[in-house]
């Protein structure tokens, strides 16, 4: 319990939206409601992150890519902890992603976006920009129905 | 051998109506008028509809789940401290939705956030978050319970709720 007095309100927050689709996926559509609730108080209470802007991001992003991943890669490898493994290759494929996107829109600005659309595989959080989302998602294989639209 | 009690449930997308379930179903669970078996009929471990289905929409749920894998602590604090820095990545691109001055960026900044909370969850899953009923996710809901019990914003109830059903 210590260690739960350390999470903010916005790690609570995502804790409880992971464990509303877990019981989205028992169909446990009543207790669903309930965890997003509890996500939807926690987001609430949180402090906004004001002023933060593209720098802001970037920084966030390269900091998961330089000191994040590698040693949770390491431990991971030396548990033989297969789940870790998978959820860490995803995210830093996605975190990659992310990273070359916002150097494209750094040389290109809103022409990058302007006419085409934005999607997100609502699996891995693999970012697409254009028309036509890959059949299936490139990071975590699963079909085009779970790549949404982003709505502007 | 571990044998937990199951129902059937129907994925209403894939169904192509062949109605082979219909045909198979000793206790008529899967006929009904809203699409879905009725769990209160459907026998536990027969499975018949589910393999008698042709467009694989006929699945088993189950009424209890073991606990998941193990994790080491160090696995965990990794992961976590990611999933953190996920969350911070959200709230950055969430503000950045409200001051971005053209809709290119907005919808750019949009589409950041829904990835950092997507990534986030996802690292929860593998730090002992996998499903509602562990024993984590449980202590969660109590460590809330207690944390908040000053707040009248807090809903309590959806706590007591989800502690007796889970």
């Amino acid at each position: 319990m210590d260690a739960m007095k350390e999470l903010s309100r916005r790690e609570l927050s995502a804790l409880c939206s992971n464990l509303a689709k877990a019981c989205e996926k028992q169909q446990l559509f009543e207790q669903q409601k309930r965890f997003v609730e509890l996500a939807d108080y926690h987001a609430g209470k949180a402090d906004g992150a004001d002023g933060a802007d593209l720098k802001t991001i970037e920084a966030v992003v390269k900091g998961d890519l330089d000191s994040g991943f590698g040693p949770a890669f390491d431990q991971a490898h030396a548990d033989h902890d297969r789940g870790a493994l998978r959820a860490l290759t995803w995210s830093q494929k996605a975190t990659a992603l992310l990273d070359s996107l916002l150097k494209r829109y750094e040389r290109q600005g809103d022409a990058l976006i302007e006419g085409t659309n934005v999607y997100v595989c609502e699996i891995c959080g693999f970012v697409f920009v254009g028309d036509n989302p890959p059949d299936v998602c490139p990071i975590c294989k699963v079909p085009k129905s779970k790549i949404v639209k982003v709505r502007g | 051998m571990y044998a937990p009690e199951t129902y059937a449930s129907r994925n209403i997308a894939l169904c192509t109506k062949d109605c082979l379930c219909l045909f198979v179903c000793p206790t008529g669970a899967t006929d009904t008028e809203n699409g879905q078996v009725d769990a209160t009929k459907c026998i536990s471990g027969c499975r018949l509809c589910v393999d008698a289905c042709p467009s694989g929409a006929l699945s088993l749920m189950y009424r209890s789940y073991p606990e998941p894998q193990p994790k080491t602590d160090a696995v965990v604090e990794k992961l976590m401290a990611l999933a953190k820095s996920k969350t911070e990545l959200e709230a950055a691109a969430t503000s950045l939705t409200e001051s971005a001055e053209s809709a290119e960026l907005r919808t750019l900044a949009k589409a950041i956030a829904m990835s950092a909370r997507i990534s986030a969850e996802d690292l929860y899953r593998e730090s002992r978050y996998m499903i509602p009923q562990s024993s984590e996710a449980r202590e969660l809901l109590r460590f809330m319970l207690d944390e908040e019990r000053s707040d009248g914003e807090f809903p309590q109830e959806a706590v007591r709720e989800l502690l007796d059903s889970l």
